[in-house]
């Protein structure tokens, strides 16, 4: 009886993403489309045809790897939302993952994906409320925001965060940790390169790592 | 510059609410339904709301720097686009870089350029839409088929299959702190501080066994890491 529920929630979750993707796309062409319809102001084809090409030789792979490498810890629901919400890495990811630990259950496990999809939900709610009010505000906020004061803060926001992060995962995983960070920090001493790169990097000789660390039995699992 | 005046048009502030409110909606959906499912899964409610406030209140610093990314770009593409790209998917580096080719493909110099019109806008606009939609295209037709894929893994063998998803986890993080840890500058060190303050809070969590410490954890170590940046980059700065 537990077995269809469980199935039945997933092709509910793939149908609603499916759906709320679907108006998504619609919504973000409708964007460009009602400005040109309504001032007139199409685009050249040639200069068009060049930006679409340019964009999306980096990333039409991009999004390849990101939706391959976040929909397995994220699970549908989460993944349904954060492919229409964005901000993945400086927000999502480490606020569901972290939300996953905090609550006792695993990516990839109905529970998980529950709690995932929950932790998304609220964290776009929250940041979709916080663009909006800033939008209204934008005039008194603006030299808050922007006040020398506070810039160090906000150009730091990101090594904060992933400082933080990668302790508390390295800490507790560091078996299978050693060998995509040493990699990837030997690459990065002698190569100036983008994180996406690294990722591209990263994820494979990670899990091959792990594939031979679990053949070998110097890690169980299960854990 | 008239294109601003197409730029911060009333047209493109009411599609922008329009899609405000579908990102609102869709959220509070899955919402829904994943607590039902929650629920149906004998997950204790408690665990539910926990995961509400904890991330509801993690969001809020991060949510400041995509602030000043529309403040940054509002100049040249106006407020509401900006406000629309930046509440959807696309990050600010992202944005910003997709606008550029928008401009480079029409022969300019880029989004600062003074040639930078109407056409251009608009050009920028398409560019900025499409260049960003592969990973939720992917997800609209190929994620069940794969979530099914790695199911199957999963069934074959359990603990493999939760390595597997570890180990990818791991490299990911692996790749965030790359960048930062090879730079030897203020990053650095904000990096190394707030993870060092994390095992601390770790420490603290363990030996109070204040386990709800946990979903505070993360925004506790970041928030200290940004203010030890202030204080790294008064000091050396």
């Amino acid at each position: 009886m537990k077995k269809g529920t469980v199935i039945s929630y997933e092709d509910q979750i793939h149908r609603l993403g499916r759906i709320t993707g679907i108006a998504a796309l619609l919504l973000l062409f409708a964007v460009p489309t009602a400005v040109c319809v309504y001032f007139d102001i199409w685009p050249p084809l040639q200069g068009f045809l060049k930006g679409l090409g340019m964009v999306c030789m980096i990333y039409l792979p991009v999004g390849l790897a990101e939706a391959l490498t976040y929909t397995p810890l994220l699970g549908s629901g989460g993944s349904y939302l954060v492919f229409v919400t964005g901000n993945l890495t400086n927000l999502k990811i480490p606020c569901a993952t972290m939300a996953m630990d905090a609550a006792g259950v695993k990516p990839g496990t109905e529970e998980g994906d529950v709690i995932s999809t929950i932790a998304i939900a609220a964290s776009s709610i929250v940041t979709t409320l916080i663009v909006l009010v800033g939008v209204l505000a934008i005039v008194p906020l603006r030299p808050v925001l922007e006040s020398p004061a506070l810039r160090p803060a906000f150009d730091n926001i990101l090594p904060a965060l992933f400082g933080g992060l990668g302790a508390y995962w390295i800490s507790k995983q560091w078996k299978l940790a050693l060998i995509p960070l040493a990699v990837v920090i030997l690459v990065s001493i002698f190569l100036d390169l983008d994180m996406f790169v690294l990722m591209v990097i990263g994820v494979p000789i990670s899990i091959l790592a792990a594939r031979l660390m679990y053949r070998s039995g110097w890690i169980k699992g299960g854990e | 510059m008239p294109y601003l005046s197409i730029a911060n048009s009333t047209l493109l502030y009411a599609i922008g609410g329009i899609i405000i409110v579908f990102v609102l909606v869709q959220s509070c959906l899955f919402l829904r339904k994943a607590w039902k499912q929650g629920a149906a899964l004998g997950m204790e409610k408690k665990k539910l709301i926990d995961t509400v406030r904890a991330s509801a209140t993690f969001s809020i610093v991060p949510s400041i720097p995509i602030l000043l990314g529309l403040i940054a770009m509002a100049p040249v593409l106006g407020i509401p686009f900006p406000w629309i790209r930046l509440s959807i998917i696309g990050s600010v580096s992202y944005e910003l870089i997709a606008a550029g080719m928008g401009a480079e493909a029409l022969g300019l110099e880029g989004l600062s350029d003074p040639g930078f019109d109407a056409l251009a806008f608009s050009n920028t606009m398409w560019i900025m839409t499409i260049g960003i939609i592969w990973g939720l295209v992917f997800c609209v037709f190929f994620l069940k088929p794969y979530q099914r894929r790695l199911q199957k893994v999963r069934q074959r063998d359990a603990a493999w299959g939760e390595l597997l998803i570890m180990a990818l986890f791991l490299g990911l993080i692996a790749s965030f702190l790359g960048p930062f840890v090879t730079t030897f500058g203020i990053d650095t060190l904000t990096l190394v501080s707030s993870a060092l303050i994390m095992l601390l809070v770790g420490l603290v969590i363990r030996v109070t066994k204040a386990k709800w410490l946990t979903n505070f954890a993360l925004s506790i170590s970041m928030i200290a890491g940004m203010a030890l940046a202030v204080l790294y980059t008064h000091l050396w700065g």
